[in-house]
């Protein structure tokens, strides 16, 4: 009986493995065929999955809200999703209101609908949330999973056909939920917002790693990071040191503004309270540079004491900095508030 | 055309994987622990198969047991699904609490906590303890991941000890008994049995926990022992040196529930001594139980000559149970053993002692080869390799059993899927011959 089964059995593995090679020449036809016809044509023929990524509190729904604003004032249809418990990505597009998220359909155990979940904010600007579990309790990383699933699912992002998808994503990547937007299928172009901090290059590091990982699988890609909150030279460079030390570059910095504090206090984004200031002009040269910018790669983190050591390097030069700051101020910087007492919303447009 | 079939090499091991292990994971333990104790409601939070999947896998599989009135498909679960994982089931068991007893009856609800509310942190001891006044209620932190089922023997004595039990007044002559696992030690119900019986005539007052109707008063009374008698190489241990820290409870240890008259006497001689019981009537009680042993064994003397005088035996059975066999074969039947396969995951600390009672403590100068092993396949090609007639091991062994060379097969250990095991035993003095019995049955016949 066996010996007859065998080659039955055998030649319907060959006939599987048949089929999935032509799938896989297919699908690769349509991918150049698809990408020929992007490069002819110039328009983007393709939804452009955008996942932003940094440190709780780093600005990041900030940057990713002016920047889908921007961009929706140019023209695209932009689709902003929120993937933190949290659910406040998209408030400062939607005049400072929370939005139900799809966790909370989802609870309900109703029939979810899609206007439900995909709210209209500034502009014409799509905004999701996907929400999660109250603090403390249950696990905010699957949720960010059963979101996207449920998105992918109810095919929202088809019926609705946005030419830009900005995901922004919470934190350091700590579980596989967190990764779920830079896993295959999902964004392809990953940017971190990260501060000069230490802690905030840290989660920077992190999301370097989690993509790394990924790459080898179809996940996405990394194109850059976004300095948030510079306002001293030093800040700069800081971050500058660290794209050179993990092989990645800048996108650009966006230097700490009253303007953009005053936005949000009126629940709006800096382009919607404030469309004439510098601030909102830097915003909109980051969007821009951000959907011409091609360059995608695998960063290389540092490992866990290589980032310490490099870390102390920078240590003892803030030091240094802060001595010679002393000897050449008469009325020497003494914290961030000050500065900006000195020179309210100074910043000139630093994206090159 | 003509099929080809590739050999597969007899000596390849694969690492990584495991076929088939004899047991179940850390709930199901727990679960078959908390079943095992009469009048205690288990109550599963956890996805709905952990239930299910225990019922198939431990109880079943032990035996060809049922749950009992509270376990199977009777015990509460919460049932979690991908909601309770994303927003956390505190919720949900508090309610599963609240019905529950409502509806089962019991002495004492034990929640058995799965995978699912470990990962998401529930946070289990503060719903457990709003229900403290209404019930006596204990929480089990059971994650299956923890460790097999032997793990989730010992983690609901902690949870018994830690959250019911409190300091009593000695009790003379009361002595508990740890080490057995209810459903994973097939045997269980019958070894503990037996083992009361024989320790009673000490004139003790033995606490066997399990399958008495007074479950919950057995537990509580647990710190008035003056003893506890741990009856495994490993099982049980963590139980006997926590109830020692905390209680000051002694304990001594045996390398498994003994079997036949030597190793009973063994456990009556250390059970006096650490008692200081006195020694005349102990030597009399052996002396009258071993010769009426011993009277027996001489019963079947001219079938085992007759038959297979003398053949090699292989066990592949938990510790406990793997020496107890092992000792009594070799040292009272006088076969000779091959192989001994330890399939319960022994931790390395403990099998140094394992070792020593199956190479020195055996009176042949055939020693076997101790395996420590708990994968199917591996288990299988070295069994292949042996030269047993005999072979005492799991009901996996049973069909295949001749390809090893094996004439007879008795299933002695988990998983037993070939046997009903209600109150049958090896346990005792008269252990050994319902072994033999066992055994010899298998070669005797047809008509």
């Amino acid at each position: 009986m066996r010996l007859y089964l065998r080659p039955i059995l055998s030649l319907s593995v060959r006939a599987i493995f048949a089929c999935f090679f032509i799938n896989k020449y297919q699908a690769d036809y349509y991918r150049l065929s698809l990408k020929s016809a992007h490069f002819e044509v110039a328009i983007v023929t393709k939804i452009r999955n955008i996942a932003i990524y940094g440190k709780g509190g780093i600005g990041k729904s900030t940057t990713s809200s002016n920047i889908s604003a921007a961009l929706s004032e140019e023209g695209y249809k932009v689709m902003q999703i929120g993937c933190d418990p949290k659910s406040d990505s998209t408030n400062t597009l939607r005049g400072g209101r929370f939005v139900p998220t799809v966790l909370d359909k989802l609870r309900s155990g109703k029939r979810i609908e899609t206007n439900e979940i995909v709210h209209e904010g500034f502009n014409g600007i799509l905004c999701v949330e996907t929400g999660g579990p109250e603090p403390g309790v249950g696990c905010a990383g699957r949720g960010i999973i059963t979101a996207i699933e449920l998105l992918k699912q109810k095919k929202i992002i088809e019926e609705f056909s946005p030419d830009i998808i900005i995901y922004d994503v919470l934190g350091d990547v700590v579980c596989g939920g967190f990764a779920m937007p830079i896993r295959e299928g999902v964004a392809e172009q990953v940017y971190t917002v990260s501060s000069s901090d230490f802690m905030s290059l840290y989660a920077s590091n992190n999301l370097f790693k989690g993509i790394k990982k990924y790459s080898k699988s179809g996940g996405a890609l990394f194109s850059g990071i976004i300095g948030n909150s510079i306002n001293l030279p030093i800040n700069e460079e800081i971050i500058q040191d660290f794209a050179a030390n993990t092989k990645s570059t800048i996108a650009g910095f966006v230097p700490r503004s009253l303007t953009v504090a005053k936005a949000e206090l009126q629940g709006k984004t800096t382009i919607e309270a404030d469309p004439d200031s510098d601030q909102a002009e830097l915003y909109r040269n980051l969007a821009r540079k951000i959907i011409s910018n091609e360059s995608r790669y695998v960063p290389a983190p540092l490992g866990t004491d290589e980032l310490k050591a490099w870390a102390e390097s920078w240590y003892d030069r803030l030091l240094q900095h802060n001595k010679n700051q002393e000897q050449q101020d008469t009325e020497p910087v003494k914290s961030d508030l000050k500065y900006y007492e000195l020179k309210p919303d100074s910043a000139k447009a630093k994206v090159k | 055309m003509a099929a080809v079939i590739e050999e597969r090499p007899e000596d390849v091991i694969y690492p990584e994987v495991m076929e088939a292990p004899r047991y179940s994971c850390a709930l199901a333990g727990a679960y078959s622990t908390a079943v095992g104790i009469y009048g205690v409601v288990p109550i599963l939070h956890s996805g709905l198969g952990c239930g299910i999947g225990q019922l198939f896998g431990q109880f079943y599989a032990g035996g060809q047991n049922a749950g009992g009135p509270q376990g199977g498909t009777s015990t509460p679960c919460s049932g979690l699904v991908e909601e309770h994982v994303i927003f956390g089931g505190e919720d949900k068991l508090r309610r599963l609490i609240k019905s529950s007893i409502e509806l089962m009856q019991g002495d004492l609800y034990a929640v058995l906590s799965g995978c699912v509310p470990s990962l998401t942190g529930d946070d289990i001891e503060s719903v457990v303890k709003e229900f403290r006044e209404q019930a006596p209620i204990i929480y089990v932190k059971t994650a299956g991941f923890l460790g097999n089922s032997y793990e989730g023997y010992e983690l609901f004595f902690e949870a018994v000890i830690d959250q019911l039990l409190n300091k009593l007044p000695i009790k003379k002559g009361l002595v508990n008994i740890f080490g057995v696992v209810p459903y994973q030690h097939i045997w269980w119900k019958g070894n503990l049995r037996a083992i009361k019986e024989d320790l009673q005539k000490l004139g003790l007052d033995v606490n066997i926990i399990f399958t008495e109707f007074s479950g919950l008063e057995n537990l509580i009374k647990i710190p008035a022992a003056e003893l506890n008698i741990v009856l495994s190489p490993w099982n049980g241990q963590r139980v006997a040196k926590k109830l020692e820290e905390k209680f000051g409870t002694p304990f001594i240890t045996l390398p498994g529930v003994p079997v036949g008259p030597k190793q009973t006497t063994r456990l009556i001689q250390e059970v006096s001594q650490a008692l200081n019981l006195p020694t005349e009537p102990v030597d009399e009680l052996i002396a009258r139980e071993e010769r009426h042993s011993y009277r027996f064994e001489e019963y079947f003397g001219d079938v085992m000559i007759l038959a297979f005088p003398q053949p090699y035996f292989s066990v592949v059975a938990d510790a406990g149970t793997a020496v107890g066999i092992a000792q009594f074969l070799t040292n009272e039947v006088g076969y000779l053993p091959d192989k001994v396969i330890i399939d319960d995951g022994t931790p390395e600390e403990n099998r140094e002692e394992i070792l020593r009672e199956l190479k020195e403590n055996l009176e042949c100068v055939v020693k076997p080869e101790v395996i420590f092993d708990e994968d199917s396949h591996r288990i299988r090609e070295n069994l292949k390799k042996g030269n047993s007639l005999v072979l005492l091991a799991s009901s996996l062994e049973g069909p295949i059993a001749s390809e090893f060379g094996c004439v007879i097969h008795v299933t002695v250990s988990f998983p037993s899927y070939n046997r009903l095991i209600l109150d049958h035993n090896y346990a005792g003095y008269r252990g050994g011959l319902r072994l033999m019995e066992d055994i010899v049955s298998k070669y005797c016949g047809p008509l």
